[in-house]
């Protein structure tokens, strides 16, 4: 059980670093403003790139249109 | 939010970049190989228990680059395939609010104490941590390395990380990290009865380095998987042309061992996608971290209560409040960053609490 609860936090600090910036309103708007700012922006075309699955196949960014889309960017740590 | 409007054909996806944090939360190394790679995204998938999918960025980290280079932003892309938000720090409450904008409220709000996520442990280490004392390296970068990989030889089972300071990747004199870290993937141990791990370095005219040859200590038990780390004064490095580094050592997988000798070539310059290890040896959690998480209550009384916590915080908030007061306080949050600590950064002794 500890041992559960020690993995549980792991994880749930393991996100929080940054969040302790966010906490910071100001830097997190000028951050935001910044990255608002560089391309691609909103408007612009998300580029058609191949990226893959985690089975291995191939997927062009292209074949997700016909929905509403939420890309997350994250990794194991 | 991934039940609330996956059935209002709103798709999620978790990409998999490169690491942001190296060392943490399981001893996660950068992967060499897209098979890798896509390896840490399905172990991902377990650990964090979410049945959201993954795409998987390509080794050049194409998506990443092309989409800002940040660690953990998000972006909504409308059935057209143009961009309609983007966040550099993701934030769900504010993506929340734009799907509700962009395709309507939903009926019923999932909310985070709503999902039971099947969380899964690391992968166990297959042998002792916590042997060989660990370096301490704090404020260095990851530089640039390229392993020579042969498609026919063995996997990388100890993968370098290559860290410099600011003066050396600025003006080419100061300290050069070289850690060899076993990957969790490929479950190796050290082999600890054949002579310990080498490394050779080959420089370039004018590049100085202190020991371009050396050797990881003698260790006593039979295997561990403790990182085998050198920090190194360097000099007049000054130049594009990288360093050849070659390294042996023995390394078992199950039953069987293996002496292996594998290269890398070393750029003195920052690699972008390094990322910054959050290792025993590049400090992190603490004391520290518990006073940064208090700081986040507005009401200044020393604690946090459940609206101030975010991310996975917010479901396990109940276990985490041990005395039951409805808030995080000082203790409780030390006590956490030292699970963390004992859990998640082998090497890193955590201190008894006296009774």
């Amino acid at each position: 059980m500890k041992r559960v609860l020690a993995f549980a936090l792991g994880l749930l600090i393991a996100g929080l670093p940054a969040g302790v910036a966010s906490a910071q309103p100001e830097k997190k708007q000028k951050n935001e403003a910044e990255f608002a700012k560089e391309k691609p922006a909103v408007g612009d075309k998300l580029p058609d790139l191949t990226v893959y699955s985690p089975d291995g196949k191939e997927v062009k960014l292209s074949s997700l249109q016909g929905s509403h889309v939420v890309l997350t960017f994250g990794c194991l740590t | 939010m991934y039940r609330d409007y996956g059935p209002k054909n709103v798709k999620f996806f978790f990409v998999y970049k490169s690491l942001a944090h190296p060392e943490l939360a399981g001893d996660y190394v950068q992967p060499f190989t897209l098979d890798e790679r896509r390896a840490h995204a399905r172990q991902a998938q377990r650990q964090l228990g979410a049945t959201v999918p993954w795409l998987v960025d390509a080794m050049d980290n194409r998506l990443k680059h092309a989409l800002g280079d940040r660690p953990n932003s998000d972006y909504i892309i409308d059935p057209k395939g143009v961009i309609v938000r983007k966040r550099a720090w993701s934030h769900p409450g504010e993506v929340r609010k734009d799907l509700e904008a962009l395709v309507g409220k939903v009926d019923k709000v999932t909310r985070e104490e709503d999902i039971k996520l099947a969380l899964e442990l690391p992968p166990k280490a297959p042998a002792e941590r916590g042997v060989v004392p660990r370096i301490k390296r704090p404020r260095m970068q990851a530089i640039e390395i390229a392993p020579v990989i042969d498609p026919k030889g063995r996997p990388f089972y100890a993968k370098l990380r290559a860290e410099a300071d600011a003066d050396a990747i600025r003006e080419g004199k100061g300290q050069l990290y070289l850690g060899f870290h076993l990957d969790p993937f490929h479950e190796a141990h050290w082999n600890n009865l054949t002579p310990p791990l080498k490394y050779k370095i080959e420089l370039p005219d004018g590049v100085k380095i202190a020991k371009a040859t050396g050797e990881a200590p003698k260790v006593k038990p039979a295997s561990d998987c403790d990182p085998r780390e050198f920090l190194l004064d360097v000099e007049a490095w000054t130049t594009d042309k990288p360093i050849k580094l070659t390294v042996t050592y023995s390394a078992c997988v199950t039953d069987a061992c293996y002496v292996i000798k594998q290269e890398y070539l070393i750029h003195m310059r920052r690699d972008r996608d390094g990322g910054g290890a959050r290792g025993a040896g590049a400090g992190f959690w603490g004391d520290e971290f518990a006073r940064q998480q208090i700081g986040r209550s507005k009401r200044n009384d020393g604690k946090v209560d459940r609206t101030e916590v975010i991310g996975l915080l917010v479901p396990h908030f109940e276990k985490l409040d041990t005395n039951k007061d409805g808030y995080l306080d000082l203790e409780e949050l030390k006590v956490a960053a030292e699970w963390l600590n004992k859990h998640h950064q082998p090497g890193t002794p955590v201190p008894k609490k006296e009774k």
